[in-house]
């Protein structure tokens, strides 16, 4: 795996990073202070101009190169067989830019990371699309590009655009739980509905646990653990397509959604036992109001699971409906808490327990998950505390999600994290990570 | 198409304001009206870039860019406003719409483009920071005239000289806040509020206003906090009225994608 070259590379990025962290504050303040001294302090407002790198006169021209440099480290709390301690541990380059012109747009953003874990290093190209706008009321985005639509918080109904929980669970940035995809986006905006149609032309899955960084449940060996073979599943070379109609009236927010592809994990297993995507279809919808003093939002999606409509294939998951209840509110200033309430109703259970090989550990008819998320903002937003956690009362499991970020200035953000899981039994949803919990730290510098 | 009938606003704006010098007003409502009209209300929309330089305690500087849009239903009635941030690089791309209501509670969004989300932001309190500075999101949209019962306690030759005091207390921070409001310009030229000891903890100072197609508007002001020390700058240039915004800017649309052709400045 081109040990060498990578090894080097790593070590010039962690130089970066270094001579970064050896820079003290911001430059361009630094001379500013002298200036201001100098002054005397008089006029408040000296001083202001030249804080910015261009003076007002200039608009941004050509390319404006953004982003960030990472350096992030996590560690599980036990140890467990065959999987290193360490579940974060990476130095990232982030760059950003954006081609703007009269008729169309070019947006742009990749990472390059060496990956302590893993131990490689790993180019991703998070976006590269082009916009433009082919009738007045119609526009495209056409390329690589994440997507996010619905109305859950870190629940996803109707949103069955890629997810990476490895990101997630290992305390990366949130923006990480969502994958890119290389997707055609229309949408088109008309008087009484506004349409989004995302076509995929090669299904792209979550990035789901397969045995690299965290254990799971190995129903063969009747524990959680990392499998002999760390082996992602076979990727069909089929097509996805998502649909959203949508429409705001007044202050409440209405949308229908469709989705035609595939379970975004493999959660099937085929003919010779490799696991595999099963097709997937799936209806809903959403809406989002204001309520009381705070925001409502409810939704429903029904999975279609295509390959086992009956319900009785124990190597294909039924068909199930998810419903889903929220409220958020500002409770005292600065400080929000909203709830959800969550329900996985399992299609033809009777026929899933009579068929199933283990019928103890099977889904249970209902999955139910409540979630409580509290946000604290204190110093003009420079130190955010949030707390997100995750009860699950039907699996008697839990999986909690803490962290503290500082945004020192506008370069520097410091932020860590801890991820909690556990439960009564190993083989339950959350339950079955509680080996994997672990705790994370990141600093990052914008550029 | 973008500029329309500005010299007869210019005209007619300044026409009033010197009408109106003759003689002080005495109808604290009337006042407050005005002030409201002439801080949040100047055209029939507007565009705008802005810079803020945030200054702590300890006198570490943060700064932020934007350029905001604004669209207004009816003089003193509902608003929309559309931000959008150029920097720090961090909170690129960032949006923030508000349909602003005068009968009820806001509706607020926010795009966060590393995840393509739309996010509602809760209605709740609007006296919280503003994108981490000492303004707050009521400075920066407007607080409603008849959150709070106001009293003419001085007429200078210069000001009127305003005392608020919260309709809902509990509600808000200040035990009340004193306003000097340019007697010609009607602009709010100074605002201390006080805390629940009488001691100023936050004032807000025009320190520089320019005429811009006959609308009086500030384009230099200051929030600070003087218990500890730290203050807001905030500059506002390439002004612009009545462009004719077309109202469908303000929708999940332009959130995703931003309206290019009403954020880049006139080219003249």
């Amino acid at each position: 795996m081109m040990r060498r070259p990578a090894d080097r590379l790593a070590r010039l990025l962690a130089c970066g990073l270094l001579a970064a962290l050896a820079t003290p504050g911001a430059p361009a303040w630094a001379a500013d202070e002298q200036g201001s001294d100098a002054q005397g302090g008089g006029d408040e407002t000296a001083g202001f101009e030249e804080d910015w790198g261009d003076p007002w006169a200039v608009e941004d021209q050509g390319l404006t190169w953004t982003g960030f440099v990472e350096g992030g480290a996590g560690l599980r709390f036990q140890e467990v067989e065959k999987l290193r301690r360490l579940t974060l541990g990476e130095l990232r380059v982030r760059a950003e830019t954006s081609h703007i012109r009269e008729s169309y747009t070019v947006d742009f953003k990749g990472d390059l990371a060496w990956d302590e874990v893993r131990e490689s290093l790993d180019g991703q190209l998070r976006e590269l699309a082009v916009s433009f706008t082919p009738l007045e009321s119609v526009d495209a985005k056409i390329g690589r590009q994440v997507l996010t639509w619905g109305t859950g918080d870190l629940l996803f109904l109707n949103d069955l655009f890629p997810k990476d929980f490895i990101s997630f669970f290992a305390g990366r940035d949130e923006n990480y739980l969502k994958s890119p995809s290389d997707t055609a986006r229309i949408s088109i905006y008309t008087d009484p509905v506004n349409i989004d149609i995302a076509w995929t032309p090669r299904f792209q899955p979550d990035d789901y646990l397969y045995g690299e960084r965290f254990v799971f449940w190995q129903p063969a060996a009747g524990e959680a653990a990392a499998p002999a073979v760390a082996r992602r599943a076979e990727e069909p070379d089929t097509a996805e397509l998502a649909l959203r109609l949508f429409r705001t009236v007044g202050s409440t927010e209405y949308a229908l959604y469709g989705y035609s592809g595939r379970w975004k994990q493999p959660l099937g297993v085929d003919a010779q036992g490799q696991p595999r995507f099963p097709r997937l279809r799936s209806w809903g919808a959403s809406l989002r109001t204001p309520l009381h003093e705070g925001l409502f939002n409810a939704e429903a999606a029904w999975y279609d699971s295509r390959d086992d409509r009956d319900g009785d294939d124990p190597r294909t998951p039924n068909s199930e409906l998810r419903l889903l209840l929220g409220y958020e509110q500002e409770l005292v200033r600065n400080f929000t808490a909203g709830v959800q309430l969550y329900t996985e109703h399992i299609l033809h259970h009777d026929r899933l327990l009579a068929n199933s090989p283990d019928p103890a550990r099977a889904r249970e008819e209902w999955r139910t998950v409540t979630t409580l998320r509290l946000t604290h903002r204190a110093l003009r937003d420079t130190l955010t505390s949030s707390l997100f956690t995750f009860y699950s009362p039907s699996d008697e499991d839990f999986y909690l999600k803490p962290s503290v970020a500082w945004r020192r200035n506008d370069q520097w953000l410091f932020t860590g994290g801890l991820n909690l899981f556990g439960g009564n039994q190993a083989h339950t949803f959350f339950g079955q990570l509680e080996d994997n919990s672990n705790g994370w730290l990141r600093i990052r510098y914008h550029y | 198409m973008r500029k329309t009938s500005g010299l007869l606003s210019a005209a007619l704006a300044l026409g009033l304001s010197a009408a109106l010098q003759a003689a002080p007003l005495s109808d604290v409502s009337e006042i407050v009206d005005r002030a409201n009209l002439a801080s949040y209300y100047a055209g029939d929309d507007g565009r705008s870039e802005a810079r803020m330089k945030i200054e702590d305690a300890q006198g570490r500087t943060q700064l932020r860019q934007f350029t905001i849009l604004r669209n207004d239903h009816a003089d003193g009635g509902d608003q929309d406003f559309m931000v959008f941030f150029s920097r720090p690089s961090d909170v690129r791309g960032t949006v923030f719409l508000v349909h602003k209501h005068v009968d009820s509670d806001d509706d607020r969004w926010l795009y966060l483009p590393g995840l393509d989300l739309v996010r509602r932001i809760s209605p709740g309190d609007k006296r919280t920071s503003f994108v981490g500075s000492h303004f707050f999101y009521e400075d920066v949209s407007g607080r409603h005239p008849q959150d709070d019962e106001h009293r003419l306690v001085e007429t200078t030759d210069t000001h009127y000289v305003l005392e608020s005091t919260p309709r809902k207390p509990g509600e808000v921070e200040f035990e009340r806040f004193v306003t000097q409001v340019d007697r010609e310009t009607f602009l709010p030229m100074k605002t201390e509020y006080y805390d629940d000891q009488d001691r100023v903890y936050r004032v807000m100072e025009v320190l520089e206003v320019e005429e811009i197609k006959g609308y009086p508007t500030v384009t230099r002001s200051r929030m600070s906090t003087p218990l500890d020390g730290g203050g807001t700058l905030m500059e506002f240039r390439y002004i612009e009225y009545d462009v004719g915004l077309p109202g469908d800017i303000f929708s999940e649309r332009y959130l995703r994608n931003p309206p290019i052709d009403w954020l880049r400045r006139e080219q003249d």
